[in-house]
């Protein structure tokens, strides 16, 4: 724990010492426009890192917020006499706010909308800056002086101390935000954003904040940038400043702070690595042998296709043949940054840092930090009272597509406190019924009651918050995530902690709060031996077990189990059927979706049989295996109504529908 | 409406179809992969610099196409197999990051081959304006507008009239069936992007006349192409000609009323509105999320 503490803080205060005190030993002016620069685009990277790394999406927006920024924080210097430290709020709030206006239309979809949406709005506001005369001078520039900090004028010096400030304050709101149930759930909805609705956290609200978050620290690099040049151009701000700015997250480390301070330096770096040619002719023949001793290794183990391992080799012996062959390496900029950035996407996806750490982890190992005791899972799942009322009451739901009927008509009741049988044949309707009651299809007719109030229709995550909770037919885990974060992901519609309270690291107490309540859950699903796994690498019936440990996370009155027992071995199902008793026994209504008869039989107090879209049968599960309709749509007409064939039709469909 | 407005208009329309022929060069490459190229509009610039370049080597206009349209199916080819193929395999959203890459690539290219300057570009087609009910309109753009049309109904056709065109349309429908039938998507795919690079190489061709060529010729024309294709929904077929002549008219009003440097704005703020309102497009269908 302390080696652990002092490893990676200690790391982080010696870097800040020692760029604090570069310029007292170096009194360079070049040296300390580079240092200010490096601290400037630091936070303008770990504001980009959070959509391209976090949210993994292509923003090509962030150098227009660098540009609205710069220019917000110089007119409210120029035009209103602002001093610095109000004239960089307006223009963090600028990047916050146009952030969040586009990021609103901006990532209703997934798909190349986001990235066609945040280039529209790149080329909108560089035609603003420049048009707008009367308020930017369009391309002419704007001439500003350095505003007053609390009255006194910072000299170059003064400013770099206050720029270097800035980074370190960022880095640490953002190192709290990331370890916090927020940035757990950034990346739990890259993995699966309908689970992330369906556990009631709203992915698309999450989108929304991290992308307004990003900009907002863009505006912020930006009015730094303002009072850092004393001069603004609208043409600074434009596309290929943009793909450089990529070229630095990629490049230095998606997903990590340390990897957008890597690729500031290294944007820091490029015009002058550019502008030597020997110096360009030693980094690209390294680049080279790299990635040809890196692409070699890989083809030798076989870890890696053909493209995979040539495409960069390739592209970094053009870049060598260039830095020998080209007149001026300056006219070919754009193309040299092409080849790297290919070079880096195809070859080292993880970048410099993903890369170096993999080394440093097997250096030093440290300890992963030891957990809280979990809490008591009478604590977590507090026992509910429940008085057999009607809980669910659906009356006439219809769903169509097109011209098919997948719900027809269907009208059923659950009671509180019961577990409720969903069976039916394959295409009978049972997961069309569940996704409509969930909120994932908006119903074609009918309504839906909750607890004697109708049912919000067709919002994941508006039928979450009213307590009902789900799993997956086809497991919908977050993969990337550890079984512990994927449950902890859960809690966050719980134990609610304010955005601003997270930034200034004050939320500690109830995420520790949500480990332990998590390591409970755990523990009842059998996976306490388990949970730094990966979700991905899990066995397939632990998965099936996180899916349910990570519904119920939620508190709620009511979880409906799609096909829990699919594909599961018979251990495992008798583990699934204690799993299912004890949730019940704390309260928790059930509905459960399932091929298996003997757990229907084992397990529901009612059953409804769906077949065609419609109920057949409803009733106690000993009178739905004798009922010859629902024998006749399982086993079809003119079988012998025989008890062993029907007692198990799951064994005809060992395919999930 | 005076002439000048209808003369503004239908000028502003032709442009029009340019973009919408552009966007249609998405959809294609959309509907088998739901991916597109970043890059389309290097291409665009790409090809109509080859073109140039085989007219000035005395090739004669009409054989000078034919040349062309092979430069930008090659050039779509390397495109999907350099830049999308691994991300598509890998199921991530990497070639919209891949295809950025390739056309700065190009762009750099251009302007170290060809040099930073406009050039014109030769056509035997008259570029004397005729008079039609006091609007003028040149061959030139009227040669524009029938290639754009005749380009899309000949792929529509081919699409559906032929064993391979309906394998593409298989593969749109669904890939995983498709490939179970023994369609390889792959190939469907390299094939949308073959002919996508076609589409963008004879805009490349018919454009060049009208604007000249230059390393960023495209670079306006191709966002919006961007604007046309999603505010007409990426799936969508001839959606893209109706929103293309509607935005190019609009542009062109925007430029004449408000200023030349505002010209660009109208697409923007279209696609950014487009996707507040409308998401999938105007003439896109809401997609069912299966879990």
């Amino acid at each position: 724990m302390l080696k652990r503490l002092i490893l990676i803080r200690g790391i982080e205060v010696l870097m800040v010492l020692l760029l604090a005190s570069i310029p007292l030993v170096v009194n360079n002016s070049f040296v300390l426009g580079l240092l200010t620069l490096l601290a400037i685009y630091g936070i303008l990277l770990i504001g980009l890192d959070i959509t391209v790394g976090y949210l993994g999406l292509v923003n090509l927006a962030q150098a227009a917020f660098l540009g609205l920024g710069a220019y917000a924080g110089a007119l409210t210097v120029t035009q209103l006499g602002f001093d610095m430290l109000s004239a960089l709020l307006v223009s963090t709030v600028i990047g916050l706010v146009m952030g969040g206006l586009l990021a609103f239309p901006s990532l209703r979809l997934e798909g190349p909308q986001f990235a066609l949406a945040t280039l529209s709005f790149s080329a909108l506001s560089a035609t603003v800056l420049n048009e707008w005369e009367s308020l930017t001078l369009g391309a002419q520039g704007l001439q500003l002086h350095r505003p007053p900090l609390f009255g006194f004028v910072l000299d170059s010096k003064g400013f770099y101390w206050l720029c270097l400030c800035f980074l370190g304050l960022v880095w640490m709101a953002m190192r709290n935000l990331l370890s916090s149930q927020w940035g757990r759930a950034f990346e739990a909805l890259r993995d699966s954003p309908i689970a992330t609705d369906a556990m009631g956290i709203g992915t698309y609200r999450h989108k929304v904040t991290a992308f307004a978050l990003g900009s907002g620290l863009g505006g912020l690099a930006g009015g730094l940038y303002a009072f850092n040049f004393e001069y603004l151009q609208p043409h600074v701000f434009v596309y290929e400043l943009m793909v450089i700015l990529l070229l630095g997250v990629v490049l230095g480390g998606r997903k990590s702070l340390w990897g957008a301070f890597v690729g500031a330096v290294l944007i820091v770096l490029l015009p002058n690595l550019l502008s030597n040619r020997l110096l360009f002719q030693i980094f690209s023949a390294t680049g080279f042998l790299l990635a040809l001793g890196a692409g070699g290794m890989a083809l030798y183990q076989k870890r890696t296709k053909l493209f995979q391992a040539a495409a960069p080799i390739i592209a970094m012996g053009l870049l060598v043949t260039g830095s020998f062959t080209v007149q001026n390496t300056e006219d070919w900029r754009k193309a040299i940054f092409a080849l790297m950035l290919f070079s880096v996407v195809v070859g080292l996806p993880e970048g410099l840092m993903g890369f170096a750490s993999r080394f440093l982890s097997r250096i030093f190992s440290i300890d992963p930090e030891s957990f809280a005791p979990p809490s008591l899972l009478e604590e977590v799942l507090v026992r509910k009272d429940v008085d057999g009322a009607p809980l669910l009451q659906i009356q006439d739901l219809k769903c169509y597509f097109g011209g098919i009927k997948a719900v027809d008509g269907v009208s059923l009741t659950v009671a509180a406190g019961t577990i409720h049988g969903l069976i039916g044949p394959n295409g009978s309707g049972k997961s069309t019924l569940v996704n409509l009651v969930s909120g994932l299809y908006v119903p074609t007719g009918g309504t839906i009651q909750f607890q004697g109030r109708p049912l919000v229709q067709g919002s994941l995550f508006a039928v979450a918050q009213q307590g009902i909770s789900r799993t997956f037919q086809n497991l919908q885990l977050f993969s990337e995530l550890t079984a512990l974060d994927n449950v902890m992901v859960s809690m966050k519609g719980y134990y609610r902690s304010p955005l601003p309270l997270v930034l200034l690291g004050l939320a500690k107490r109830s995420e520790k709060r949500a480990e332990a309540d998590s390591l409970a859950l755990l523990e009842m699903v059998g996976l306490s031996d388990q949970v730094r796994v990966p979700a991905k690498d899990l066995p397939y019936g632990a998965q099936r077990f996180l899916e349910i440990a990570r519904a119920v996370a939620r508190r709620p009155t009511l979880i409906i189990l799609d096909e829990p027992a699919a594909g599961l071995a018979h251990p495992d199902v008798i583990t699934l059927l204690g799993i299912i008793r004890r949730i019940h026994q704390q309260g928790i209504t059930v509905i459960l979706i399932e091929h298996h008869m003997d757990v229907v039989s084992e397990l529901c107090d009612t059953v409804t049989v769906l077949d065609g879209g419609r109920i057949i049968a409803e009733g106690i599960p000993d009178d739905i295996r004798r009922n010859p309709l629902v024998i006749e749509a399982y086993l079809g007409k003119g079988s012998e109504p025989a008890a062993p064939a029907a007692e198990r039709p799951g064994t005809l469909e060992p395919v999930p529908a | 409406m005076d002439h000048a407005v209808i003369q503004l208009i239908v000028s502003g329309a032709l442009m029009g179809l340019v973009y919408a022929l552009v966007a249609y060069g998405f959809q294609l490459t959309y509907a088998t992969s739901k991916s597109i190229n970043f890059g389309q509009g290097e291409l665009v610039m790409l090809s109509a610099f080859v073109s140039l370049t085989l007219t000035n080597t005395g090739l004669p206009y009409y054989l000078m196409i034919p040349g062309g349209l092979l430069f930008g199916v090659i050039a779509g080819l390397f495109v999907e197999r350099a830049g999308v193929r691994l991300a598509l395999e890998q199921k991530s959203e990497g070639w919209i990051l891949m295809t950025i890459i390739l056309g700065l690539f190009g762009i750099s290219a251009a302007e170290n081959i060809w040099g930073r300057d406009d050039r014109p570009f030769p056509t035997p087609i008259p570029t004397e304006p005729i008079q039609f009910f006091g609007v003028s309109i040149t061959p030139l753009e009227i040669s524009v507008a029938v290639g754009v049309v005749l380009i899309m109904v000949v792929i529509e056709l081919f699409k559906r009239k032929t064993l391979l065109g309906k394998a593409f349309e298989a593969v749109s429908a669904d890939r995983d069936a498709a490939e179970l039938m023994g369609i390889s998507a792959t190939r469907t795919i390299m094939l949308s992007y073959g002919l996508s690079g076609l589409v963008a190489a004879l805009a490349g061709i018919l454009v060049s006349p009208i604007t000249t060529v230059g390393p960023t010729m495209a670079s306006a024309l191709v966002l919006k192409a961007f604007s046309v294709a999603v505010v007409a929904g990426l799936e969508s077929g001839f959606g893209v000609v109706i929103v293309g002549l509607f935005l190019g008219s609009l542009e062109s009003l925007t430029s004449f009323y408000v200023g030349s440097g505002w010209r660009e704005a109208p697409g923007l703020v279209l696609l950014i509105l487009a996707l507040a309102i409308r998401p999938t497009g105007i003439f896109g269908k809401a997609v069912i999320r299966k879990v």
